[in-house]
């Protein structure tokens, strides 16, 4: 039984192997969309222009509303119907990513609220303009700030990719299915499956754990 | 901009043509929904006040079991988690429907968080409180559940509501598990009657119309408190 076992694994962990890199595809693009998103929308946020503002909250409630999966089935599937067609990838990314730019741009915008005005009003004071002001005093320091909840973010990210096997995209999740209808061995490779998305994350949450107690022994 | 209007027009037409014919499995799957969510709350707010509880635990052995569970519970998809219930159990000889095992699966996945949650709410009250509960002679336990606890929840309370939020938006993976809720009866509405965009976008409205009210008292109880905290110092 168990010298059997220990052969499955290498075999199964070969394909989900695969399905991993796909995996960390999905995470950096989701990311990179939800992190630019967030930090435009939290910076338009700061000039308080009332449609502008009534915009961005518009979209961080619906975003942070709507299940991730809802919307990547909409992308997916709903899109089609007025003819725009896109691979599982493609979706994958941009549906995670517009739901992580909700995200995003709470996190960025408690960073910049967490600034000391003074630090605007003294840019300004050496005659900065208020873009200037944004990316060389306020940006800079918010952005350390925002690492850890960013961190955190990146972890639900990370287990969020899951939802990407629904649409077909051939990520850790969606070659475990396609396993276990060959196979049948459903309990070891969903298992295996765990470990690798733990495997992942965890370092992940190791150092955002280790940010967070760094900043508090500053306080 | 004329002929945007009209498209937009006939795309929202379709929804009252199709409400009766949607509505009863819609209602029923609404139903399904909150009763994922409700059921794996109250199970992931058990096992996180248990959590919480055994990793303040004066034995090493109890601190470390709760820190591995909330760790891994933090790191592994809850998707995978209902997968592994759903089809990874029943070889074992053990199986449960969709539904509870969705239950169970966002429960056990979710009793990391709360039990953060918790420990947050703990560790927030003050530990005179607990010295001065020992002091009139009560047990531990009746520290906790008379003095610790309602505290802790109240000091958690926002977050709680959040995970609610989660929670709901989570109860979506049932539907890959083929529990009837929400997102499976759109996906069986759209592959039925050829109106995709239509169905998804309602599952969408319908799942905002539970968030964003629950976001709202998230944040009027978070004003409340802070208010209060403001007043009395």
């Amino acid at each position: 039984m168990l010298p059997d076992l220990l052969q499955r694994i290498p075999t199964y962990l070969q394909v989900l192997l695969q399905g991993a890199g796909i995996t960390v595809v999905i995470t950096i693009g989701a990311l990179l969309i939800a992190v630019s998103v967030g930090l435009t929308l939290a910076v338009l946020r700061t000039f308080r222009l009332p449609f502008v503002s009534g915009f961005v909250n518009v979209y961080v409630e619906v975003f942070r509303g709507i299940p991730p999966l809802t919307l990547l089935f909409i992308i997916y599937f709903g899109l089609t119907y007025i003819g725009i067609r896109l691979s599982p990838l493609p979706a994958a990314i941009i549906g995670l990513g517009l739901s992580g730019g909700a995200y995003c741009t709470e996190i960025f915008r408690s960073g910049i609220s967490a600034l000391h005005h003074g630090q605007r009003e003294a840019a300004a004071a050496i005659g900065m303009t208020p873009m200037m002001a944004m990316r060389y005093v306020i940006l800079p320091q918010a952005f350390r700030i925002t690492l850890p909840p960013l961190g955190n973010y990146a972890v639900g990210l990370v287990k969020d990719t899951a939802v990407a096997s629904a649409v077909a995209a051939p990520e850790i999740l969606f070659r475990a299915r396609n396993l276990t209808t060959e196979t049948f061995d459903t309990a070891l490779i969903y298992v295996l499956v765990a470990c690798l998305y733990f495997a992942m994350t965890f370092p992940i949450a190791r150092w955002v754990g280790h940010l967070e107690k760094k900043r508090s022994s500053w306080s | 901009m004329m002929n945007m209007l009209a498209d937009l027009q006939s795309f929202f037409a379709v929804y009252p043509e199709k409400w009766s014919s949607w509505s009863p499995d819609i209602l029923r799957a609404i139903r399904t929904t909150l009763w994922i969510t409700a059921g794996s709350f109250l199970l992931g707010l058990v096992i996180g006040l248990f959590l919480a509880i055994a990793r303040l635990s004066k034995s090493a052995m109890i601190r470390n079991a709760a820190t591995v569970y909330v760790e891994i519970a933090r790191g592994v998809p809850a998707l995978v988690v209902l997968f592994l219930i759903y089809f990874g159990l029943p070889p074992l000889g053990i199986a449960f429907d969709a539904i509870p095992s969705a239950i169970l699966g966002l429960g056990l996945s979710s009793g990391g968080y709360f039990a953060e949650i918790f420990r947050a709410g703990i560790i927030a009250t003050h530990r005179g409180q607990r010295e001065a509960g020992h002091a009139v002679g009560m047990t531990p336990f009746q520290i906790y559940r008379f003095i610790i606890i309602p505290q802790a929840t109240r000091i958690a309370l926002p977050p709680l509501v959040n995970m609610l939020i989660t929670l709901l938006k989570d109860s979506s993976l049932a539907s890959l598990i083929s529990a009837p809720e929400i997102m499976l009866r759109a996906k069986d509405i759209s592959s039925t009657d050829f109106l995709p965009l239509h169905i998804l976008v309602l599952a969408g409205v319908i799942y905002l119309a539970m968030a964003v009210p629950l976001s709202l008292l998230a944040r009027i109880i978070e004003r409340r408190m802070f208010a209060g905290l403001g007043a009395r110092l």
